[in-house]
């Protein structure tokens, strides 16, 4: 069993129980759900839609495992585990190959910048050529992100650092249709990002005041629904250990 | 190949797109990654460096193909060719792929071989916290594999 850290801190838990189920109300039933690794809330909102509102909906993770039925929620999103009971394992060339035919309907990325354009970046924090920061890059995102019918992308934080006008890079883009975070829910508009809604206990001038490009205030910003009451019971059911809040910083 | 629509990559990579002939559309060459050896650890190989990969394989058969000089196997366990002859289908690297093989049990420690065993989470934060220097990365390889280090 993979041990049990000390319990979250409260903001961390309200943070962590909130993105989840925010991820895993984007998956429809029926659908073809993709996550890559480092991805622990992607990985745990996906068994959580699968135990609610989509049943019948197909994981498809970056190791290659269909559908698993893991017997603990590994803190890897890569683990073995998750070989466990899987339908099949399907092969990464079989997986870029399911992406270039337009075979996935929703991919859950990560991501260092944002930008308002929706571009992702992954690579260089800095001018590329002599960056500040070199990142991991962005494995097979570059390939993933145009062709996935829609990709959502989640951070474990809201800052101008990484909400930025210009990405340093583009390493990825294409197809981005929300970012999740702490404070709210973004979404593509025509325009690019805009604010779609605010998490309980934010507001809509805390999350333009974090965020390095303009949002459009001007309208009424609705409250996006706290985890109900069935969607926390769930959740504490698939991931007792607490795997959801290991990508936040301690404080 | 597709992708890579909106990314700075092909441009900083000096990735070259082509005209696919049969359909018109614009596709990127990626060049060929000739890596010379591969190291691959396996949970089962007989002697000849047959070797079966149980659970996921990840790019070890793609990396098996690749290696211009070959590959170098680890197995959990060495078993009678005879006994992988059985079920050929289950052999992902063919034996005339590999240069050398060895018996490893717990090779992979502290990563995981599935399914004898899994991530080591405590020993992985050990070296994570070690290795932040020459000092701790050697202090680490002597605890981990003593009289190995070097």
């Amino acid at each position: 069993m993979v041990p049990t850290r000390d319990a979250p801190p409260q903001a961390v838990r309200r943070a962590g129980d909130q993105i989840t189920v925010c991820l895993a109300r984007e998956i429809r039933e029926g659908e073809r759900v993709f996550h890559g690794v480092n991805s622990p809330l992607p990985m745990v909102a996906i068994f959580l839609a699968r135990r609610l509102h989509a049943p019948g909906c197909v994981l498809i993770e970056i190791a290659g495992s269909v559908n698993p039925r893991p017997r603990f929620m590994p803190r890897s999103t890569n683990d073995p585990e998750l070989c466990h009971g899987a339908a099949s394992l399907f092969s990464n060339a079989d997986i870029y190959d399911l992406f270039a035919r337009g075979g996935v309907d929703l991919a859950f990325l990560g991501g260092a910048q944002i930008d308002k354009r929706g571009r992702v970046n992954m690579s260089y924090i800095g001018d590329p050529a002599s960056p500040k920061v070199r990142l991991p890059g962005g494995g097979g995102g570059a390939v993933i992100m145009p062709q996935a019918g829609r990709t959502v992308v989640w951070r474990t934080a809201h800052d101008r650092r990484i909400f930025v006008q210009e990405v340093d890079f583009a390493t990825q883009a294409g197809s981005l249709c929300r970012v999740v975070t702490p404070l709210a829910i973004l979404a593509t508009r025509g325009g690019g990002l805009e604010l779609e809604s605010v998490h309980p206990g934010h507001t809509p001038e805390e999350v333009a005041g974090r965020t390095g490009f303009p949002l459009d205030l001007s309208g009424p910003v609705p409250r996006t629904p706290p985890p109900t009451r069935e969607e926390l019971a769930a959740l504490e059911e698939i991931d007792p250990g607490g795997v959801r809040f290991s990508e936040f910083k301690a404080p | 190949m597709r992708g890579f629509q909106g990314s700075d990559i092909p441009e900083r990579s000096g990735i070259f797109t082509i005209e696919d002939p049969y359909t018109g559309e614009s596709l990127y060459a990626i060049p060929a990654l000739r890596p010379d050896w591969a190291l691959i650890h396996v949970q089962k190989a007989d002697a000849e460096g047959n070797a079966w990969i149980l659970g996921n394989r990840h790019f070890d058969v793609e990396m098996s193909r690749a290696a211009t000089r070959g590959v170098i196997l680890t197995a959990e366990e060495i078993v009678p060719g005879e006994e992988l002859a059985r079920e050929p289908e289950m052999t992902a690297i063919p034996g005339f792929l590999v240069r050398a093989v060895a018996e490893a049990p717990g090779g992979a420690r502290p990563c995981s071989c599935h399914p004898r065993y899994g991530v080591d989470a405590e020993e992985v934060r050990r070296y994570m916290a070690l290795s932040a220097t020459p000092e701790g990365l050697a202090e680490y390889l002597s605890s981990a594999a003593p009289g190995r280090a070097t």
